[in-house]
């Protein structure tokens, strides 16, 4: 009985602490399955993705990182670019009510129209659920699913951590890269790099 | 004083104009120093830049953790020179919301050396942009300055301020370790041992690996001393793959202050963890800061327990007693000692068995005993014969008996000690205010202090005693003895017989019916054999026939209890009383709310609580608290410690508490609120209303995405 029950609590306990609060998917893996709910009120889910890359950009509008990629367009463009291609572009705002950055889905379709954003769709995510799933630590945070359904890529957005516009040229896009690299049937080369930016505002 | 204040400007304005170059942003001041005004041609130069983030902020160490950024330097120095990487202060950690940061609160000065070139002339300026990120817990700011020291070629004369700041900074710095060491990553867990000087002084320790494929960093880290080694185990990174070194710095936290270790490491083997931090300095002694604060909780909590319906008719009869003696100043004094030592060693004797069964893992806290039914029965049929006694029904003589209550009664000190033990074993199950801070820092002290703080528990218990009995101006002030006197303990066996009642009540809900048809028919037994005593004792009879019949039912019934089957556990059906629409506690279960944003009420009972058992009666069972908890979306979780349960014993021993009522508000922003254990009406609903505050957002967020 006593016996049980240590080992029910330590199984309890195992439990909890194997489901951190940012369990990062793998590399390599199938990524995690979801269904969301965009800005407009259509679901989305991974499944229905299937032969299509996949990207999810995590975003925090306020955040400095966000805005050094958003105020010179170099993400709209990349979405844009991308999105020609085929690829579905799932931007995520998982920002919990209160937070900074926070939206509700009108404001989130507002900001969409004024920044002149060029992904799928905005997902608002206030309960943080798409966020834990994929571990997002960081705006911007970014995963690229290749068409198969493995997580292709998971990391920064480039390889220079500042807030400065004017690093960009300079910068090596690692979304970009793993893009080509798909497109292109090849192995991704830089598959997973350390996030920078803002803390996600769970 | 004037020449004091004179010297001081002096010393200001003798310091080279621009020496050192600040930079007051919004939230942080960043400024340059440099050892020398007048650097000497062709040695290093101690450089630093000094960054102070405003309270409540922070700035970051090199591995920023989950989020943040690490401060970058481009430097612009004259033809020739050269600087170096910089050397960071030991970070410490900030989490929020699960995401792990590694930051320096307050001022952080980063060390380099600038490398002045042999053939250097004249103007020498060091130029420095500096861009960093300084955040709170819910915004980030990038900030960035640039900084400039014009100094000039000279003899390299220190300058004496600066000096010293960076002398200190240079001290705090994490020190490089000579020692090879190994670590291991393995099925998910990362674990490094690494050697310390007075490994067993450590108080707390983080290790803050510079990778990002060495560990979770969010995850909790054990520590813990094996001789000389301080082992750190937690979970691994999830980022594949064992690297082929590690490297990071370990902060130490002793009494004596902060310090840190700069550690490389290759994977190899590692001894597996040893004893857990103790959580307090000194090798055993009671030297840890705090131990004063936390002893004098316990001596106050111990103080109050005399205010318990369970110890205030004791106390109350022993002061009377001594006063109806009237006897001697000795006297007195001899039974105000012994008493106090009764409830010292009592008091002592349950705190041993608590620290011992803790050590053991058996997850005992405070008042642990009252989870044997057996244990409940006993102190039921001890209080019902108090009861009886207070209640006329037998006097106790000298003769009755040589235990227990017989003890207690006794004249003389002996009498005075069995009282005072008495007093503290009835008092386990109320568990007052400010006990349980002191109870529970005592579990995590070395042995020796915290036995001390349970016997400072003990000496509160007895204080009201001793003061009785060694301030003749307090004696002289008790009431005169008198046949009111008989009555006042008539009136008394009253909440001596409710306190049997409640532990009869206990005895059902732990062990069942059948348990407590036992139980009622021992009591049945008990108080025919005191009431023979009673007529036996009033025709002046030898009574020691009928005391053994009491004694032996007493003895015998618990006994039987353990032959009884004991029921099923009672599943998730949480003690009746309290919040409705209650959920179980589950570590599994809280860990997954928490993560989810859902605020939580998580509170923890147990049948023989007392202290419990009122708030849940009281504040916690009022509609309103319910109704505002309902509104404001807040889940409600039980921990029922009526049996033992490890989980339970466990979740506390990770709050540093021994026992309980535990009432713990979890926001949705995941931020943690204790809430007082005396609880009221009002305070619950203020949280509920803080709680709706957010959840409002939450609320209509939610709708209009489902209307859209």
């Amino acid at each position: 009985m006593m016996k049980e029950l240590i080992l029910g609590s330590a199984a309890a306990l195992a439990m909890a602490l194997a489901a951190p609060a940012a369990a990062a998917p793998t590399v390599g893996q199938p990524a995690p399955a979801f269904t969301v709910t965009d800005s407009n009120g259509r679901q989305h889910s991974l499944a229905d993705f299937r032969g299509k890359t996949v990207v999810l950009e995590w975003t925090n509008a306020e955040c400095p990182f966000v805005k050094k990629f958003y105020e010179p367009g170099v993400m709209q463009r990349l979405q844009a670019e991308a999105t020609r291609n085929g690829v579905i572009w799932l931007t995520v705002n998982s920002g919990a009510p209160g937070k900074q950055g926070h939206v509700t889905p009108a404001a989130a379709n507002a900001k969409m129209k004024a920044a002149g954003f060029n992904s799928t769709a905005y997902i608002p995510d206030p309960e943080g659920a798409l966020g834990r799933l994929y571990g997002a630590r960081t705006t911007p945070h970014m995963f690229v699913i290749a068409p198969d359904g493995t997580l292709a890529y998971a990391g920064a957005i480039d390889d220079t951590p500042t807030a400065n516009s004017a690093d960009i040229a300079k910068a090596r896009n690692f979304v970009q890269l793993a893009l080509a690299d798909i497109a292109a049937g090849r192995p991704v080369a830089t598959p997973t790099s350390r996030p920078y930016g803002c803390s996600v505002k769970y | 004083m004037l020449g004091r204040w004179l010297v001081l400007l002096m010393a200001l304005f003798a310091t080279p104009v621009g020496a050192t170059s600040v930079s007051q942003q919004p939230n942080t001041r960043v400024e340059l120093l440099a050892e020398s005004a007048s650097p000497a041609p062709g040695a290093p130069l101690r450089v630093g830049v000094s960054m102070t983030a405003r309270p409540g902020w922070h700035t970051y160490w090199q591995n920023p953790g989950d989020s943040g950024m690490e401060t970058r330097a481009q430097w612009r120095l004259p033809e020739g020179a050269s600087v170096s990487a910089f050397r960071y202060p030991v970070p410490s950690t900030y989490v929020v919301e699960g995401l792990m940061n590694h930051v320096y609160e307050g001022e952080a000065i980063l060390l380099a050396e600038v490398q002045v070139p042999p053939d250097a002339r004249g103007a020498f300026p060091l130029r420095l942009q500096l861009d960093w990120l300084v955040c709170d817990d819910r915004i980030c700011v990038p900030e960035s300055a640039v900084l400039e020291l014009p100094l000039r070629i000279g003899t390299g004369a220190p300058d004496a301020a600066a000096k010293r700041r960076l002398d200190a900074a240079e001290a705090a710095l994490p020190r490089p370790l000579a020692t090879p060491l190994s670590f291991m990553k393995e099925a998910g867990r990362f674990r490094i041992a690494v050697p310390v000087a007075e490994a067993a002084t450590v108080r707390a320790a983080h290790f803050f690996p510079l990778g990002d494929d060495v560990t979770a960093l969010a995850a909790p880290q054990q520590a813990s001393v094996a001789g000389d080694l301080l082992i750190i185990e937690t979970d691994a990174s999830s980022v594949p793959g064992v690297p082929e070194t590690v490297e990071g710095v370990l902060r130490i936290e002793r009494d004596s202050g902060v310090s840190g270790l700069a550690v490389i490491a290759r994977p190899g083997a590692v001894p597996p963890a040893g004893t857990p931090l103790s959580g307090s300095g000194g090798s055993g002694g009671p030297a840890a800061p705090g131990f004063a604060a936390v002893f004098g909780l316990a001596v106050l909590g111990g103080l109050l327990l005399n205010l318990m319906p369970c110890v205030f008719p004791i106390l109350s009869l022993k002061a009377m007693s001594l006063a109806r003696a009237g006897g001697s100043e000795s006297a007195a004094k001899r039974d105000a000692l012994a008493y106090g030592a009764g409830a010292v060693l009592v008091c002592m004797a349950l705190g041993a068995a608590v620290i011992a069964l803790a050590a053991a893992g058996q997850g005992a806290g405070w008042a642990f005993q009252l989870q044997d039914p057996r244990v409940i029965l006993l102190l039921m049929l001890l209080t019902l014969a108090i009861g009886l006694n207070f209640a006329g029904l037998f006097e106790l003589q000298l003769s009755t008996g040589s235990i227990g209550e017989g003890l207690a009664a006794r004249g003389g000190w002996q009498g005075s000690f069995w009282t005072g033990g008495l007093a503290a074993f009835v008092a386990t199950p109320c568990t007052g205010p400010f006990m349980a801070g002191a109870l529970g820092a005592a579990l995590v002290l070395p042995p020796a202090p915290g036995l001390a703080v349970f016997a400072g528990l003990g000496f509160g218990l007895a204080l009201p005693f001793l003061l009785i009995g060694f301030v003749p101006a307090l004696r002289r002030r008790m009431p005169q003895p008198g046949p009111w006197m008989a009555t006042f303990r008539r009136v008394l066996a009253i909440p001596m017989l409710l306190t049997a009642v409640a532990l009869a009540w206990v005895l059902g809900r732990q062990a069942g019916a059948d348990a407590l048809a036992l139980g009622l028919l021992a009591a049945l037994a008990v108080a025919l054999g005191l009431w023979w005593l009673g007529l036996r004792q009033a025709r002046g009879r030898r009574a020691l026939a009928p005391a053994l019949f009491a004694l032996v039912a007493a003895l015998a019934a618990p006994a039987a209890l353990a032959r009884l089957p004991v029921p099923e556990a009672r599943g998730d059906a949480p003690a009746s009383a309290g919040l409705p629409e209650a959920v179980p506690f589950s570590p599994a279960a809280l860990h997954e709310l928490v993560a989810q944003g859902r605020p939580v009420f998580l509170y923890f009972t147990a049948d023989w609580c007392v202290t419990c058992k009122v708030n849940e009666r009281g504040a916690l069972s009022r509609p309103e608290v319910a109704a505002a908890f309902r509104q404001a979306g807040i889940t409600v979780m039980v921990g029922d410690w009526t049996r033992p349960d490890p989980a339970i014993a466990r979740f506390l021993a990770e709050r540093q508490r021994a026992g309980i009522p535990l009432y713990l508000f979890y926001d949705s922003d995941g931020g943690v609120t204790e809430l007082p254990q005396i609880l009221t009406v009002g305070r619950l609903t203020e949280v509920a209303a803080g709680q709706q505050a957010r959840g409002v957002q939450l609320a209509t967020s939610g709708r209009a995405r489902r209307d859209s």
